[in-house]
């Protein structure tokens, strides 16, 4: 093989292997501050830097037992599609100035789509166990899919245009005066709450409840699959976040520090007020999200444009 | 990736690359890093709800996980009854290896048949939080998981559905089988809900997985030996039934109860009341996945628990709860402590009735009318309080524990001072017991956590009773399920069966 074809192959690479690197790093630093904000002593704050690296061998070494008769393709297709998407958005997020994966013009597009296929990867993961606290978590998880898409769609729709572009690195850039999320802000919550319907995190991880549904559409996980899961979920939660930052916080821009470390800052900045405010609540049903969703979001999105259209021809003048 | 055991080096051949062998050490280092979280499975045969509560919330290499599959440890806390072995054996053959298996014992110097019967290499451990978590910082010495090769299959039994009624837009009902072993009571019991979707149309119910026969057995046993198994008809409730059946001795043998004897009985059934209502709220916030509410309610828990335990420095009340027995005098300074307790409870529940976020769950579900309640034989406890003073849904069961354990707790009476160091005086040195029953029939009851627990005793003058006849809140409760659940949502449902705190062990007699 010739140099220049390796060469490229690397390049092609590298993105993609920073990127899940970066990822895996992430989940596990969230996965220590979720165990320090439950146990909140410092001793037990010790054991949570353990807890995830524990956990990681543990179900590396744990017996890959099916259930009886899935549907074996979707059965064993549905970690590997989740972890693929996530990364795959992933690689449009600009973590500095040209630091990208994937530079496109329509980025925050792509990165919307993307989303659809982590969420139906859920819904196949219930569906292929063929059991039926799984279809149960199935159906919970379909009713995700049809409540965030809108609202998180509308409410992210407010910086690009602001920045009159769907380029991540544009909107970015356009926030160099002043950040989106100062006069989004009503975009920014609705952003962040669709954010949880996406990441099935508590207090909307009624297709995963551990309580009612025996870990629902993860029932019949183990092992290796379901530590891909595991991490699927908290890597996308992460790739939201920083999402969030590159939309209203202003991305990698700050003084001092590199771009990158603002970045991550300002990521993990917001991941931890989310995941402690999310505390205050308890797990909603799926019938409350949905009302949530299209009862509350979607119309408070549609207000978000329009209020948005008239601040950004206020700020930014026609053209 | 999987990591398997330690392979043999094979011998090279000559001019050939030396393989790499697995050093044991690299393998050991990691046995040691994985084994250091434990995800267990808490199997509740009917005595370990506390204990789970308690448990979940002790350290964050200590993780409870719902699913079998999810597990790598199974602790099962006795009694395990042979009705539950069959749906036992099949959760234990859905675990991954490798797992362990840890037994928790209810009592008694050994595991039940049905225990060993199925686990015959398990370690038992006495029913503590200490023990418990030591034999958890040693997994590497707990064996392997290996069910017996006589281990039952499960038979599940089967139901039948409604008719299918002939419509424009016909859907498929799906049954949904919770249990036996679900976390929403303490201890097995099997629901079918037949769901429309997420609504449930129907539900029927299949108890009997905790029945142990305490009555029968009692028949069976000297007067003396019965008020050991008195004492185990509720596992989590123990003073109420032990002390129900003493009192029923006692009427027969019509003896006037001491003053000072009656306010410490009454002093233990408060604090136990006490304890389940705080040890039921972490469970049921945990099931409603509520972690402000867990963090506000466990340090209360295990507050009571500490305070409870110095109550009677010298003996539990196991040891004087006895018909013509005498008590310890309470220690002062722990009755202070839990008339203090009293009012942080006090506190939670008036921050619970003002906060709307928890009662998006609880307000307006799951509703009982009092009427209903007295209709079905309930006579007293939080359920039919709630019912009375309140809604009778969720959230006013919810406040109904947490008022009644700190009006339990604040009408303890002042104890003395240093009765650890004041003179013992125990049952065997003054108000010496009597275990001669005189003929005759009583009843004696006692004000337990889930309302009053009751027993009928006839007796010939014999050395053992003739008739024993248990009266059981959660049995009471138990026919209202299918009326409570129906029209309800799957995750209601389920809260609301957690909400009505059966206690199987005690339903099942």
């Amino acid at each position: 093989m010739s140099t220049l074809a390796v060469g490229s192959i690397l390049s092609a690479f590298t993105p993609a292997v920073i990127t899940m690197a970066a990822l895996v790093i992430g989940a596990y630093l969230l996965t220590v501050f979720e165990h320090c904000l439950a146990w909140g002593s410092l001793r037990q704050a010790r054991a949570a830097f353990v807890a995830p690296l524990a956990d990681v061998v543990a179900l590396l070494r744990q017996a890959d037992t099916p259930p009886e008769h899935p549907d074996g393709f979707l059965f064993r297709s549905a970690p590997i599609v989740a972890l693929a998407t996530v990364g795959l958005a992933a690689l449009v997020i600009p973590v500095g100035r040209g630091a990208t994966g994937l530079d496109s013009s329509i980025g925050l597009f792509y990165f919307i789509v993307l989303l659809s296929p982590f969420v139906i990867a859920m819904m196949n993961a219930g569906w292929s166990s063929n059991s039926k606290v799984g279809l149960f978590g199935t159906f919970r998880a379909a009713a995700h899919l049809i409540s965030y898409e809108v609202p998180l769609g509308f409410a992210a729709i407010g910086a690009p245009m602001a920045a009159q572009s769907l380029a991540i690195g544009r909107i970015v850039e356009a926030q160099s005066s002043l950040w989106f999320g100062v006069w989004q802000p009503l975009g920014v919550v609705i952003y962040l709450i669709a954010s949880f319907f996406v990441c099935f995190r508590h207090p909307f991880d009624a297709p995963q409840a551990s309580s009612e549904l025996e870990g629902g559409i993860f029932a019949e996980y183990t092992g290796p699959r379901l530590l891909i899961f595991t991490f699927a979920l908290k890597a996308i939660f992460l790739v939201l976040m920083a999402m969030a930052v590159a939309l209203f916080f202003g991305g990698w821009q700050g003084p001092v520090l590199p771009g990158p470390v603002w970045f991550a800052l300002k990521t993990f900045l917001l991941a931890m007020v989310v995941i402690a405010l999310s505390r205050f609540v308890p797990r909603l049903r799926s019938d409350q999200m949905l009302t949530l969703s299209w009862k509350a979001l979607v119309p408070a999105s549609l207000l978000n444009i329009v209020v948005v259209g008239v601040l950004t021809i206020l700020i930014y003048g026609v053209k | 990736m999987r990591l398997t055991g330690k392979d043999s080096a094979p011998s090279a051949a000559p001019g050939a690359p030396r393989a790499r062998p697995h050093t044991t050490e690299r393998l050991g280092w990691l046995d040691r890093l994985a084994s250091r979280r434990q995800r267990y499975l808490p199997i509740d045969g009917g005595a370990g709800a506390q204990l789970f509560a308690a448990l979940a919330g002790q350290s964050p290499l200590v993780r409870e996980v719902a699913s079998p599959r999810h597990a790598d440890l199974l602790i099962i806390a006795e009694p395990l009854s042979a009705q539950l072995a069959p749906a036992l054996a099949t959760l234990a053959r859905s675990v991954p290896q490798p797992a362990r298996v840890l037994l928790v014992g209810a009592g008694g110097a050994s595991a039940s048949p049905e225990a060993r019967a199925l686990f015959p290499d398990a370690p038992r451990v006495p029913g503590e939080i200490q023990a418990i978590l030591a034999a958890l910082t040693a997994p590497a010495r707990l064996p392997r998981l290996r069910l017996s090769d006589a281990a039952p299959a499960d038979e599940s039994p089967t139901i039948s559905l409604p008719p299918k009624r002939e419509r424009e837009i016909a859907t498929e009902l799906a049954v949904l089988s919770l249990g036996p072993l679900q976390p929403f009571t303490a201890g097995p019991l099997r629901l079918w809900l037949i769901c429309d979707g997420e609504q449930v149309l129907s539900c029927q119910v299949d108890a009997g997985y905790a029945a142990r026969n305490i009555a029968g057995r009692m028949r069976e046993s000297a007067w003396q030996d019965a008020a050991a198994l008195a004492a185990t008809l509720d596992p989590l409730a123990p003073v109420a039934s032990r002390l129900a059946y003493v009192r029923a001795l006692e009427a027969l043998q019509r003896w006037q109860l001491p003053t000072r004897v009656a306010e410490a009985r009454e002093a233990a059934l408060a604090v136990e009341r006490a304890e389940n209502a705080l040890w039921w709220c972490v469970r049921f916030f945990r099931l409603l996945k509520a972690p402000m509410l867990i963090a506000h309610t466990f340090p209360l828990a295990t507050r009571l628990a500490a305070a409870g335990a110095r109550l009677w420095p010298t003996l539990p009340p196991s040891a004087w709860l006895l018909p013509q027995g005498d008590a310890p005098t309470v220690e002062a300074s722990a009755v202070e402590a839990l008339h203090g307790l009293a009012a942080d409870i006090e506190h939670l529940a008036r921050a619970l009735s003002r906060q709307r976020l928890p009662q998006l769950r609880t307000r307006e579900v799951g509703q009982l009318s009092a009427q209903r309640l007295t209709e079905a034989g309930v006579s007293s406890g939080p359920v039919l309080t709630a019912s009375q003073s309140g809604a009778g849904d969720i959230q006013s069961r919810l406040l109904a524990r947490l008022r009644m354990a700190a009006t339990a707790l604040r009408e303890i009476a002042p104890g003395a001072r240093d009765a650890a160091r004041g003179p013992a005086r125990t049952p065997t040195e003054s108000g010496a017991p009597s275990w001669d029953v005189p003929a005759g029939e009583a009843e004696g009851a006692a004000e337990g956590p889930r309302g009053r627990l009751a027993v009928r005793v006839r007796s010939e003058g014999g050395t053992r009773p003739t008739e024993i006849t248990w009266q059981r809140p959660s049995a009471t409760l138990l026919p209202l399920l299918p009326e409570v659940l129906r029209g309800q949502k799957v995750a209601d449902a389920e809260m609301i069966v957690a909400s009505l705190d059966l206690a199987m062990a005690e339903a099942d007699g």
